[in-house]
């Protein structure tokens, strides 16, 4: 049986595909960023999941506004990453498993998630920009990426509600597959930023602060937030923050945060944070905790 | 007649920021579609060879064209254009993000760096 082993939530600034591909890792500017993925990345290579399986969004590059879907699954056995008006950047496609996607795209839709599908289609940053930070990619990506892209360009976007029960049944959806492959569920964007209008850089440290507290312990009680109450707290763009909704929805109830790097260097709350289900012990304490609260 | 989409109550209030929906994207589509096309070189090539033909080729009305020709990054935002096409056309007329930022700010790119975390990022 495929199973879940973690989660991931990551930032996907562009401008850190960028910095990565001109080999800034260890400018002082950039190193505070490059330096807080390398844990994840160990961890991964520790761990070496099969699968990445992504929720996180398109930036009008796989698709445009004419046909704009809410949930859209990627099928195939290769991406390409996106020319985004820069040209391409040499990194090689994405590796796909048209036999787990397509499981996964049945398992949804059968359990009312009624996916859009995409195939030979690119994929831009939002995918792009941090997967060379968590997999090495020389001469090839080690796993295979299940890529769920959730519309936060045009409103009306999913809630963040519908967003953490996907996460839920890609969870159903993992476990009912047969074969014996470990995955770890990444969501991107985020944290607080603000990338237009003259409201354009705004930030809320303490904000991001809470969210990830509240994403790790008591993720329901995000569930009610609207993406007006994202916009304020956090910038119009952190409402991407329901695809770590998403993620959150696809682990288990108590989890353990192995590591946090949170850089806000210009205009976006640089985060990466990494999960694992806590120990029995942990379970039994925390626990203990809530019946002496109770 | 309107009906407010009760996610997006209260942004419309918030100083600066623009809501892209079904409505605004419907009003626009063309205009976004002459930035989103910005992703295939030939487009690119062919907005810096002759852009007055390109802007036409696109369909784009009087306003929407001057947008453009004035450079007007507010402006566009403002009409209903959506950052993550507008910005595909920012890499083809060589600006950066941050440069973007600080013009939708009104401010210079020195201003607008001395307000941010690690003013001398690049």
């Amino acid at each position: 049986m495929a199973r879940i082993i973690g989660g991931i939530g990551t930032s996907h600034v562009p401008t850190i595909g960028v910095a990565y591909d001109k080999g800034r890792q260890a400018d002082p500017v950039w190193a505070p960023l490059f330096e807080g993925y390398k844990p994840v990345a160990k961890w991964l290579a520790e761990k070496k999941p099969d699968v990445l399986l992504f929720f996180y969004n398109d930036h009008a590059s796989t698709m445009f506004f004419d046909l704009y879907p809410t949930f859209a699954l990627g099928i195939g056995e290769r991406f390409p990453i996106a020319d985004e008006g820069a040209g391409l950047r040499n990194l090689p496609d994405i590796r796909g498993n048209v036999d787990f996607q397509a499981h996964i795209g049945e398992s949804l839709v059968n359990d009312e998630f009624d996916m859009a599908f995409f195939q030979d289609r690119p994929i831009d940053h939002g995918i792009a920009s941090p997967l060379p930070l968590l997999w090495p990619h020389d001469p090839d990506w080690p796993g295979i990426v299940v890529p769920i892209a959730i519309n936060v360009l045009q409103y009306p976007l999913p809630t963040g509600r519908r967003c953490y029960r996907l996460g839920q049944a890609v969870r159903r959806a993992v476990e009912s597959y047969p074969e014996d492959l470990s995955v770890v569920i990444v969501g991107t964007g985020g944290l607080s930023h603000q990338i237009h209008g003259e409201r354009a850089g705004y930030n809320d440290t303490d904000w991001d602060m809470k969210f990830l507290e509240m994403l790790r312990d008591t993720p329901e009680d995000l569930l009610d937030l609207k993406h007006a109450d994202y916009v304020r707290l956090g910038g119009a763009e952190s409402v991407e923050q329901i695809m770590w909704l998403a993620m959150r929805g696809a682990l288990p109830t108590h989890l353990t945060e192995v590591h946090r790097n949170y850089y806000l260097m210009t205009t976006t709350a640089m985060t990466v944070v990494a999960y694992e289900e806590s120990g029995p012990e942990q379970h039994t304490r925390s626990d203990a905790v809530a019946q002496v609260e109770a | 007649m309107f009906t407010q989409n009760p996610q997006t109550v209260g942004i419309d209030e918030l100083t600066g920021t623009y809501v892209f929906d079904l409505r605004t994207c419907n009003r626009t589509l063309a205009f976004n579609r002459f930035f989103w096309n910005m992703i295939r070189p030939e487009f690119r090539q062919a907005f810096l060879e002759d852009e007055e033909s390109a802007l036409t080729a696109a369909g784009l009305s009087d306003e929407e064209k001057r947008l453009v020709r004035a450079r007007d990054w507010l402006g566009i935002v403002q009409y209903g254009v959506n950052f993550f096409v507008l910005e595909k056309w920012a890499r083809v007329v060589k600006r950066t993000n941050l440069e973007v930022y600080a013009i939708m700010r009104g401010e210079t790119l020195e201003a607008f760096m001395q307000t941010r975390a690690v003013p001398h990022a690049t």
